[in-house]
């Protein structure tokens, strides 16, 4: 490098560092933690970089508190995404990100949330088919992350990569996993190996399948983790790289689509199975009208005698019923027992995934041989 | 166990027959498994039946080993093949080979459906590694050993060889290169490790995890690795009957760079850093100028070694998330076709 492009990229450096310092105070207290340090060439992001669209579901990474050290009873003002962007201008560097808000007005959640990730889903697949657009990110709160990415990889038709983010502390806490979440993120959904994987999630430097990927740790940063399966592949410092590649049907292989969903999804709903749990819980869920019920069945998928027999008189009015497993990790199977007793093994899914498959199972077919091929292969 | 033995020729005789006798009622012929024995734990022979560590009361015989399991003759015929019948930590490279070159050519095979290879446990990462690099087929290749000697109680063995059998059979298994299979699952060779010394759920893919995994019901896979492997690698040791000297280097506090010296006296032409260390700066040199290729691994058993800002030519060749005695395995392959640092670097990217 000559000296006077030398000269010249410092002066760029010194002023990316201003702008950087400038839009750090903009947001105020917003991402006290990011280090107001340019990385080099930021100044002059690199030609032909992929377009990310940056859509926000809210979550904990658009939370904010006055006091850095409040890591657990944070709230509003949220962030909206453009601020995100403002204060990581380091994204600049991987994307051309394009933010978008999703959010339900604060107070005006649908009811079923279900009729929220329809719209959301609609909106997935509509941008899989715009050419200005390479990747997706999507932020979401990380208590039910793990489920709206499941429904997403099951019912939206895409092949760009999709990418589920949150964070475990709030964007203005201290040590906040979010900025570097978020930057993560981008560089997975604007990275090729990422597409055709089915919806990601990425955070704390790992990638993984929507399908296996659950919430283990209430506050831990390392909350995310497979637990019969690991990652599909690491955000590391110096590249995206991908490991394995899921087998089971979603996104552009699956049998269910967005667009021909009815306009709200069968009521199923989740029992949890424990010494002596008794079977006016399944008996009230019935009567309440479901059509199917999840039953989170203790071992390797054993239901109480109460939910046994409950289960039949379910059975005779036409609700399914599927069993998963409450060990955690581990398959239910399929036994010659559970087929006399017509119940669907869940496979190894965890009972709030199972309900959204049996759900998209049921808006197709009530044939108990067929949602068992759907569980054997989603 | 007199009684045992004496039962053996009954049960042989049972599985020769079984499919015999399918054939004879007009069902399809079992499938052919070819089974290669190695040795290790999980032909090993103990004094007694609580002898779960210091078993070396005797062999068993890769005969004794598929009679030890009659279900098998119900699903497979298997035809055996003994390479050797030791611990895996004295296999090498003569092994390897043989293995390599024996399994692509039963492979090739129309009437064979895939493979199984019985191995001690300590280092079967190390073999299993080095057939995903080099069989040539897309057919099932399995690998799998015990941590519980033959004649132990609760012993793994049975089941692990019958579940190792059912993966080699199974149509999902095809392509997804070498497999290893103990305690109902199924790890890629690319990322699994032994990670216990005596527990039965020794063998792990830190963070990767599993492939699948062999239940009751059936043989059942949610991952595919996308690391090359198998009939798509570009390493051939069709030809070869020796393998470059390629060590391993651990790297502590104050780790004298004697080790590296001496190993490149004894002439390894390859070297591969479990850690590096401070002290080794010099003698890293030392062997670099002497032609020495050196790659750089990590003691921590979890994480990738990231690029070296300054590529492999001019800073480090870097493992990515292979562990030490498995870049050694690459590395050792590499160096049958390169000593160029940028393509090492790119072999470890790829495999």
């Amino acid at each position: 490098m000559s000296t006077d492009r030398r000269a010249a990229r410092r002066r760029l450096s010194a002023a990316a560092c201003a702008v950087i310092a400038a839009l750090s105070m903009s947001v105020g207290a917003f991402a006290q933690e990011i280090p107001r340090l340019a990385p080099p060439g930021l100044a002059a992001p690199p030609a032909g970089l992929p377009n990310v669209r940056l859509i926000s579901l809210g979550g904990t990474i658009s939370g904010t508190a006055t006091d850095r050290l409040n890591l657990t009873n944070y709230g509003a003002p949220r962030l909206s995404p453009e601020d995100w962007i403002a204060a990581l201008p380091e994204l600049a560097l991987v994307a051309n990100v394009t933010p978008e808000d999703l959010r339900e007005p604060e107070g005006k959640t649908s009811k079923p949330i279900s009729l929220h990730w329809m719209k959301v889903a609609r909106r997935l697949q509509e941008l899989g088919a715009d050419a200005s657009v390479d990747g997706i990110v999507v932020t979401h709160g990380t208590n039910v992350l793990a489920e709206t990415a499941y429904f997403m990889n099951l019912v939206v038709n895409i092949k760009k990569p999709v990418v589920f983010v949150g964070s475990q502390r709030p964007w203005t806490g201290i040590s906040g996993d979010g900025p570097l979440n978020l930057y993560n993120a981008v560089r997975v959904a604007a990275t090729k190996e990422s597409a055709g994987k089915g919806v990601l999630q990425a955070m704390n430097q790992n990638i993984h399948a929507a399908r296996d990927v659950t919430k283990t740790s209430a506050y831990r940063v390392e909350t995310f983790q497979g637990v019969d399966l690991g990652v599909l592949g690491v955000a590391d410092p110096d590249i995206v790289k991908f490991f394995t590649e899921p087998t089971r049907r979603h996104t552009f292989n699956s049998e269910f689509n967005v667009s021909s969903l009815p306009a709200s999804l069968p009521d199923v709903e989740v029992l949890y199975a424990y010494s002596d749990a008794p079977g006016y819980l399944l008996d009230a869920m019935v009567e309440r009208g479901v059509k199917g019920i999840v039953i989170d069945g203790t071992g390797a998928g054993a239901l109480t005698e109460g939910f046994t027999e409950a289960a039949k008189r379910a059975q005779t009015k036409g609700v399914v019923i599927v069993v998963t497993a409450r060990t955690f990790g581990g398959r239910v199977q399929d036994t010659p027992r559970r087929r006399e007793a017509n119940i669907v093994p869940g496979d190894n899914l965890p009972p709030e995934k199972a309900r959204l498959l049996l759900q998209l199972a049921l808006t197709k077919t009530t044939d108990l041989a067929e949602i068992t091929r759907i569980f054997n292969e989603y | 166990m007199l009684q045992r033995l004496r039962l053996v020729p009954v049960l042989l005789a049972f599985t020769l027959l079984a499919p015999l006798a399918a054939f004879a009622s007009g069902a399809r012929p079992l499938p052919t498994i070819k089974m290669f024995t190695t040795g290790g734990t999980i032909q090993s022979k103990g004094a007694h039946r609580l002898k779960l560590s210091d078993y070396s009361d005797g062999r068993v015989t890769p005969d004794e080993l598929l009679a030890d399991v009659p279900e098998i003759g119900k699903i497979a015929k298997v035809e055996v093949v003994e390479i050797s019948n030791k611990g895996s930590g004295s296999v090498g490279a003569k092994e390897h080979l043989a293995l390599a070159k024996q399994l692509t050519a039963e492979l090739a095979r129309p009437d064979v459906a895939g493979a199984v290879v019985t191995h001690g446990t300590s280092a079967l990462e190390e073999t299993a590694f080095f057939l995903q690099l080099t069989v040539k087929s897309d057919k099932p290749v399995v690998v799998v050993g015990s941590m519980r000697p033959f004649t132990a109680i609760s012993r793994d063995g049975p089941l692990n060889l019958y579940n190792a059998v059912r993966t080699a059979l199974a149509p999902e298994a095809k392509g997804k290169g070498v497999l290893v299979v103990l305690n109902d699952t199924i790890h890629s060779a690319r990322f699994v490790t032994k990670n216990h010394t005596y527990h039965v759920e020794t063998f792990v893919a830190r963070e990767i995890g599993p492939l699948g995994y062999t239940d009751s019901d059936r043989v059942v896979f949610y991952r595919a690795p996308l690391t090359r492997h198998t009939a798509n690698s570009e390493f051939d040791v069709s030809k070869l009957d020796s393998l470059p000297q390629v060590d391993i280097v651990y790297g502590y506090q104050e780790a004298s760079p004697g080790s590296i010296d001496g190993l490149v006296k004894s002439g390894a032409q390859g070297l591969v850093l479990a850690s590096g260390a401070g002290t080794y700066r010099n003698a890293l040199e030392r062997a670099k100028a002497k032609g020495v290729v050196i790659v750089a691994s990590d003691r921590k058993g979890a994480g990738r070694v990231t690029h070296h800002k300054d590529g492999p030519d001019k800073g480090a060749i870097t493992a990515g998330d292979l562990n030490p005695q498995k870049a050694r395995i690459l590395l050792r392959l590499a160096l049958t076709k390169t000593h160029d640092p940028l393509e090492i670097q790119r072999m470890f990217d790829e495999y």
